[in-house]
């Protein structure tokens, strides 16, 4: 009894949601029908967008409620959430993690490392920006990028 | 003329040509000689069963065959239930038999044996294919099926006694390959005669109290023992007859003398032998003795509680695929002797029905058990057969190599669990029905002991599973852990066809026990007398009917039900998956990391973990980690060793005393023996004074 009573005593804590992103649904994304399963993927980064993607899932940017959720396997996922620079141990295990998502799959890029390597661009370990090793179909700027952009980039796949 | 002993003849003429032919034979012909005599004496042990479970009834005396009491033959319903089985399992078995020591196998059965050199002939001469053993091997079917048809003591205990001798020595058969097989005969030999000892006692004295060695003067002259002789003579005998029937804690030469016999031995010893304690218990308990008081059955009932969930735990932690089949035996034979024990529970309590319905139960799971059984152990010597590997963890991926074999295990461990549509589950629901029903007996012992045995059932079958799961999953499924699994063959054709005959029966068994239902009945009431309506029969649609508690069950109905269900949840996703799309071929999802080891599978070990800690004040494992250091420092370590076993805790407490105290004995006595010639005449003087002393004063 004492959840269902904190329940209600503390009501909805999320953010109004923001109005849509603009650009809309991305054409891939169209066939997903509003609900996409995604899959993080990090390959290489400092683990800053690893805090900002987990504060995009939390009760106050809730992004499950636009229809995004987070699973455990790529044979689950629709999207691919990559972040930081590919390094060389990270790469084939990359690759193989899209080859093992059911079509249709999007890759999005989280972060300046995943887009241009950022911060880390021309370490001895690193093999590559995202792009360089698997084809991204959309990126999310930011070194780390703010919950919000990372919300913004989940709806326009999700379409809501 | 009745068929009966025509039929018994033939069995027994059989019997000795196949033992005469295995001796003079050449090699070549030898094993397929021998397998089709033994299978001819199987099949004419199972028509004496059968004839006589359609009640007919068949005696016979030759008083000048055997010296002193002479022989005493008799087939009545109880025994012919025995008889069919065991001529059904002889048969099946002798078939598998042939292709097992017929030509050479894959691999030699051990790991630890050498290798064949050139002058090193296969198994097909040594081992059971050999002399020796294949003149032994029809003796023992024969053996095995005149059993239950002695109907005096004399004549019982010298059959008995060349079952016990015939089985050793089979089990015996490669002592030339592995010395552990040496040992596994030395505790069988000495348990199997413990057991005669007590046999002889508790016969003697019955047959010295009842007047007569005769079955017939036993059974008019029991009720003249005085309460406390019968108690005697019932707890003697019942310790022999549960031993053979490897109910705990006589059970030590079970998990032995199993795995170390030629698999075709293993499944005969394990599929009828023990089947022949149950029946002499049920014969002298009910049939000779009588019935008798609560507490004879209480305590059969506790020795198979214990068995049951004891045997089923050992085989639960076992990793040896061959030992975890032979302690499910001991469990399967603890189930039995609930329902016996319950049964005589009844019986003492005056209600006819309901103990004719725990006996049974108890016959009918003597049948399952015996079916299953054999299938496991012919699957699992093809396994050791083809691989030479016993041990589950090292085993693994033959679904792949041995299908055939996979398949027959998969149903005879389907049999094992108890769940429907296996075989096993039929004889268990009947088992707890009649347990629970039971309730309407009166009596505190009865109300107390009753749900402790429900409990006891349910925990031993759900044990099962586990075990059975880990040996089929761990076994025959993921991959190969070790090269020699990696190279399994099928077996040869003969195996399986054996083995298949056993499958059929399982089937049989599964789908339609109503069919022997009928036999069932029969037998039953030859061992308890009128039923009173109390055992299953057959119901219109081949199900099961209990007149007296009204409950009913169709297993072939659950049987098409299940397959339906099955099929349908593994056909409907593919054909709508059919019309949609394409299919797409990928890569094993691996984490990413690259292809999975065959070292990272699950392995038997593993998987009985987690069951162990929840048993761990009962198993009590023995775990030592010896932690090396570098030279330098001692917090690096340089190698780590981790040892672990789960012992017979019950051989370690109650066995190792014994024997260390026996071992003190013998040492103590050697000084009375110290090579002079004086003390020794001493010795018989002094005995023979003792004796004179005691005749005078008239003791
Ligand atoms: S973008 Fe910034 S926060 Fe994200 S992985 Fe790179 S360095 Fe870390």
């Amino acid at each position: 009894m004492g959840l269902l009573r904190k329940i209600r005593a503390t009501g909805r804590v999320a953010e109004p949601a923001p109005p849509r992103p603009e650009g809309g649904v991305l054409e891939k994304a169209r066939e997903l029908g509003g609900s996409a399963q995604v899959r993080c993927v990090d390959a290489g980064s400092c683990n800053g967008c690893e805090i900002e993607i987990a504060a995009a899932f939390n009760p106050l940017h809730d992004a499950e409620r636009y229809g995004a959720r987070i699973v455990a396997s790529p044979r689950h996922a629709d999207v691919a959430l990559v972040t930081g620079p590919v390094t060389r141990n990270m790469a084939e295990p990359l690759r193989r993690t899209v080859a093992a998502m059911a079509e249709p799959r999007l890759v999005v890029a989280v972060g300046d490392c995943a887009i241009d390597c950022g911060e880390f661009a021309g370490g001895h370990g690193v093999e590559g920006a995202v792009a360089d090793v698997v084809p991204v179909d959309l990126t999310v700027p930011g070194c780390p990028p703010e919950p919000e952009a990372i919300v913004a980039a989940l709806r326009r796949v999700t379409g809501r | 003329m009745s068929a009966i002993p025509v039929a018994l003849a033939t069995a027994t003429g059989l019997g000795g040509a196949g033992a005469l032919a295995a001796l003079v034979v050449p090699h070549r012909a030898r094993v397929p000689l021998v397998g089709a005599l033994t299978a001819g004496v199987g099949a004419a042990g199972a028509a004496v069963g059968v004839t006589a479970l359609t009640g007919t009834h068949w005696s016979a005396e030759f008083p000048n065959v055997l010296p002193l009491g002479g022989t005493y033959l008799a087939v009545d319903a109880l025994a012919g239930w025995f008889m069919t089985i065991a001529g059904a399992v002889v048969t099946a078995v002798a078939v598998y038999g042939v292709g097992y020591a017929a030509g050479r196998p894959a691999r030699r059965p051990a790991p630890e044996c050498r290798a064949p050199g050139p002058g090193v002939p296969g198994p097909g001469v040594r081992g059971l294919g050999s002399r020796g053993a294949q003149a032994v091997l029809p003796l023992f079917a024969l053996s095995l099926l005149l059993v239950p048809v002695a109907a005096s003591v004399s004549t019982f205990l010298a059959l008995w006694e060349a079952m016990a001798l015939g089985s050793l020595l089979l089990v015996l058969a490669d002592h030339r390959e592995r010395p552990a097989v040496r040992r596994a005969g030395v505790w069988y030999a000495v348990m199997t005669h413990l057991g005669l000892v007590l046999l002889l006692t508790g016969f003697a004295l019955f047959a010295a109290d009842a007047g007569g060695e005769t079955f017939a003067a036993l059974r008019a002259g029991a009720h003249t023992l005085s309460p406390g002789v019968r108690g005697l003579v019932f707890v003697l005998v019942a310790l022999a007859f549960t031993s053979k029937a490897g109910a705990v804690p006589l059970h030590t030469w079970l998990p032995r003398a199993y795995p170390e016999a030629p698999d075709p031995v293993s499944a005969l010893m394990s599929a009828t032998m023990v089947n022949l304690g149950v029946y002499g218990l049920v014969r002298t308990g009910f049939d000779l003795l009588g019935g008798g008081t609560a507490w004879w059955w209480l305590g059969v009932l506790a020795l198979g509680g214990l068995s049951a969930v004891y045997g089923v735990l050992q085989a639960a932690m076992a990793s040896d695929l061959k030992r975890l089949v032979a302690y499910s035996s001991s469990e399967n034979m603890g189930l039995v002797l609930i329902g016996v024990g319950a049964s005589g529970l009844f019986a003492a309590h005056g209600d006819r029905p309901q103990a004719a319905l725990a006996l049974a139960a108890a016959l009918l799971h003597v049948v399952n058990h015996s079916a299953f059984k054999a299938l496991l152990f012919c699957a699992a010597g093809s396994v050791v057969r083809a691989t030479g590997l016993r041990d589950l963890d090292r085993l693994g991926g033959l679904r792949a190599r041995m299908p055939w074999t996979a398949g027959l295990f998969a149903l005879g461990a389907l049999g094992a669990v108890a769940l429907p549509p296996g075989n096993g589950f039929v004889s268990e629901w009947l088992l707890l029905q009649s347990l629970i029903h039971g309730l309407r007996v009166p009596g505190v012992a009865v109300a107390v002991v009753l749900p402790l045995s429900v409990a006891l059932v349910a925990l031993s079958a759900g044990i099962a599973a586990a075990a059975f799961v880990k040996a089929l999953g761990v076994g025959f499924f993921a991959r190969p852990r070790d090269e020699r699994a990696a190279a399994a063959r099928e077996a040869p054709p003969l195996m399986l066809v054996g083995a298949g005959l056993l499958a059929v029966g399982v089937v049989a068994l599964a789908v339609a026990p109503g069919l022997f239902a009928d036999g069932l009945g029969r037998a039953v009431s030859a061992a308890t007398g009128p039923t009173g309506g109390g055992a299953p029969r057959g119901g219109g649609e081949l199900g099961v009917r209990l007149a007296d508690v009204s409950a009913r069950m169709s297993p072939l109905w659950v049987v098409a039900a299940l397959t339906a269900a099955t099929l349908l949840a593994a056909g409907l996703p593919r054909l709508l998956a059919r019309r949609r799309r394409r299919r797409v071929h990928a890569r094993l999802w691996d984490c990413g990391g690259g292809a999975p080891t065959p070292r990272m599978a699950y392995t038997a070990t593993s998987f009985a973990e987690p069951l162990q800690r929840v048993f761990d004040d009962v198993l009590a494992p023995e775990q030592d980690v010896d932690i090396t250091p570098v030279r330098e420092s001692a917090y690096l370590v340089d190698r780590v060793r981790f040892q672990r076993s789960v012992p017979d805790r019950i051989e370690h407490r109650l066995y190792e005393p014994v024997l260390r105290g026996l071992d003190r004995a013998g040492r103590a006595a050697r000084r009375l023996a110290n090579g002079s010639v004086h003390l020794y005449l001493g010795y018989g003087f002094a005995g023979l004074v003792v004796l004179l002393l005691a005749l005078t004063t008239g003791w």
